[in-house]
């Protein structure tokens, strides 16, 4: 019969691809959603070679009965020829279409007997859903490249088409979604999309103890969120440059600042990436010759994560800041991985109180009780002490009271671009 | 609240504007960004483009000579800023602008003249072999042009920070053994090749360009085995520096070791063998006396 396979009954690859034409058409018709999973038996190759064509085609046949009986009229099903199937599944949506396929992976598994033999077959399933106005045939081919990647990665899964990596711009394997910000990150890289905004850290009597530089990032006129740009940065090593490009920044608003009248520190951030770079230092001296800067007047904001594991390089590239006059300040100090072990390997001037802790002033005691020993620790350490997040009076009283050397916070002024702050600067009274 | 550590805060914004020249590193020109500007406009206006670009007689007459150098393969003659636009496409054109603005945004000394005249050779050269390398990957012939000019720019503004670098860039043109920023390091906290990829990172260019220019000197890099880089970074470090071996061949002039060091990693990413470079000599020394 034409349109089917003649061992297993199913339909065949015309048939197959007829039907998925008209299905697609079905879909677009009703708005209803259209699912494919192409089923590829793991090492069939080896059955066929030792038990023989014969033997191949008896698994064949198991494998697409047990198909067939689990499926039970919830998807169309044809052999692409080999070992390869593919179900058509009208109206099932990403999850129902998820639990097909684990219960196909699940049934292959059983155990085969072939002659005496008893087999453990494992299958690779890749899963499409047709998107708006797709190629019905390259929906398909979607549907077998998810599968190939499926393989790809050891065989016995699932691989959603979509989910599967694909080599980014720079070459680093990418799901689609990071592809996307890539993409996005590049533009803005490309097109003047990063920006330093600027918030103040006071101490008590006003002055300025320093100002940490943030980064903004938008490409086509649209902001994208530190927690969306950040993962896919880290995963690209973007973040090298994000960091970097940061560094000279910042150091160059240091400079202009410190040449218009106002000697003070701007605090930036540092990834985890750009310190265990072997080049980390280069970059910093680089920085701080570009712009021209006294060292003295730059801090290094290390994020926790550095916590998770200090090794030689770190410690070095850390050593090598401090001692050309760069100062070192934990931030988000308490939460996360913050590890007092730790805390002695890092040549660190500044501890930043994480905001957790200040949002529950005044009321929770046992919050204030933490908040003081931090403070004393910091001070043992000699370190300058800071806290994060101040939002209301009350929270700045009780820090001062505490003893914390300087805040930093929407209370006293929100993160601002450099012509904002400069604006913010000269508003402020003057002795 | 009290500020006691800002005296005068009043002329803070004129102080700011003058103290830009005290910083060491250009900033990226007016006119790049106003052109920037106008490239993402949904419809940029060519007219206003051509003007702002016209502005600048020696940014004008730069691009027109740019979009007829022989590396983009025209052969039409441009004589105007707008046909140069027209024929460049504006991505390629705003890359030639940062590439003759670079040189302006520096100081004019006589030792910077032979030096950018020095690196725009390299660049012209690097833009023209793209067509004749035989690699797996195909570098842009304006992304080879950018690096070639871009790829040495730390030297000047390290020259301006230390008064000895003269000398110890003449030590590292000569050393056979060690990698050129291995010898700048043991003398200074830092090297050109980083402070190149710092320029190039706020002025705004591709990403494969910044680690190219980072990477340059890093025979590790070079190696399709044990590199990081995106290959077409490591295509623009080769195609520089085989235009800076055959420039040295042609001219007999200011000899390095670097193809030395770096010479048989770039022939391999170039799928080029030393026979090829005898064939490109004649017209790469053509290219050269046209230019000069």
């Amino acid at each position: 019969m034409v349109g089917n396979d003649s061992v297993t009954g199913f339909l065949d690859r015309n048939g197959c691809l007829q039907l998925v034409v008209k299905l697609a058409a079905w879909a677009k018709s009703t708005g209803k959603p259209l699912a494919a999973l192409w089923v590829d038996l793991d090492r069939f190759r080896q059955i066929n070679e030792s038990f023989g064509h014969l033997g191949g085609d008896q698994v064949i046949l198991q494998m697409a009965e047990r198909i067939r009986d689990r499926v039970h009229g919830r998807a169309e099903l044809s052999r692409m020829g080999g070992d390869e199937f593919v179900c058509i599944a009208p109206g099932l949506n990403r999850h129902q279409v998820d639990e097909l396929a684990h219960e196909i992976q699940r049934v292959i598994e059983l155990p085969l007997h072939l002659g005496e033999m008893q087999l453990h077959p494992t299958a690779s399933i890749g899963i499409a859903i047709l998107e708006n106005g797709e190629d019905p045939f390259a929906f398909i081919e979607r549907t077998d490249r998810a599968m190939m990647e499926a393989k790809r990665q050891g065989g016995n899964r699932i691989v959603f088409s979509g989910d599967e990596p694909i080599p980014g711009r720079l070459g680093i394997l990418l799901a689609r979604e990071e592809l996307a910000i890539e993409n996005k990150l590049h533009t803005a890289l490309e097109s003047g999309g990063l920006r330093l905004h600027y918030q103040p850290i006071l101490r008590a009597d006003g002055s300025i103890e320093a100002i940490e530089a943030l980064m903004r990032c938008a490409a086509d006129d649209e902001e994208i969120p530190p927690a969306r740009f950040i993962p896919v940065a880290e995963k690209t090593g973007l973040v090298i440059r994000l960091g970097e490009w940061s560094l000279l920044q910042g150091a160059s608003h240091a400079r202009r600042l410190q040449l218009a009248g106002l000697r003070c520190k701007v605090a930036i951030n540092v990834s985890r990436a750009q310190l265990v770079d072997p080049k980390f230092s280069q970059a910093l001296h680089g920085a701080l010759i570009c712009a021209n800067v006294s060292p003295d007047l730059i801090e290094l904001e290390l994020t926790e994560s550095l916590f998770m594991d200090i090794s030689d390089d770190v410690q070095n590239n850390l050593r090598n800041a401090r001692a050309c006059g760069v100062g070192l300040a934990i931030d988000d100090f308490g939460t996360g991985y913050s590890c007092l072990a730790n805390l002695k390997d890092i040549p660190a001037t500044k501890l930043k109180l994480d905001r957790a802790f200040v949002k529950m002033l005044p009321q929770d005691q046992r919050a204030l009780s933490v908040v003081r020993a931090m403070i004393q620790l910091g001070r043992e350490l000699g370190m300058t002490v800071i806290a994060e997040g101040v939002e209301t009076r009350e929270q700045l009283e009780t820090l001062w009271d505490a003893g914390v050397d300087a805040v930093q916070g929407y209370y006293h002024a929100r993160p601002m671009d450099e012509e904002a702050l400069q604006a913010w600067l000269a508003a402020r009274e003057v002795p | 609240m009290i500020a006691p550590d800002i005296s005068k805060v009043a002329p803070l914004g004129d102080l700011l504007a003058a103290s830009i020249r005290d910083i060491d590193i250009p900033p990226r020109p007016r006119v790049l960004e106003k052109i920037t500007d106008e490239m993402h406009r949904e419809a940029p206006d060519f007219k206003r483009l051509t003007a702002i670009i016209s502005a600048d007689v020696s940014l004008g007459a730069g691009l027109i000579k740019t979009a007829n150098s022989p590396y983009f393969g025209t052969r039409r003659h441009v004589r105007s800023v707008q046909e140069a636009l027209l024929l460049l496409g504006l991505d390629i054109a705003s890359r030639a602008i940062a590439g003759l603005s670079l040189r302006e945004a520096f100081p004019p000394t006589p030792q910077l003249e032979r030096f950018w005249d020095s690196s725009a050779c390299i660049a012209r050269i690097s833009g023209w072999l793209t067509q004749h390398s035989q690699g797996n990957i195909r570098v842009p012939p304006e992304d080879a042009y950018t690096f070639g000019l871009f790829r040495d720019c730390g030297i000047p503004i390290l020259i301006k920070r230390f008064p000895s670098y003269p000398a110890l860039l003449q030590r590292a043109n000569q050393c056979q053994e060690k990698s050129f920023t291995a010898i700048e390091e043991e003398a200074i906290p830092t090297n050109h090749a980083i402070v190149s990829c710092l320029l190039a990172q706020s002025w705004w260019l591709p990403e494969e360009i910044c680690l190219a220019l980072r990477n340059h000197h890093d025979a590790t890099q070079l190696g399709s085995d044990s590199s990081t880089l995106p290959i077409i970074s490591r295509g623009l470090i080769a195609h520089a520096q085989l235009a800076e071996y055959l420039i040295q061949r042609i001219t007999g002039l200011c000899h390095t070791e670097e193809w030395t060091k770096l010479g048989a990693l770039c022939l391999q990413q170039l799928g080029l063998t030393t026979g090829d470079i005898d064939k490109l000599l004649p017209e790469a020394t053509a290219i050269i006396a046209a230019e000069s």
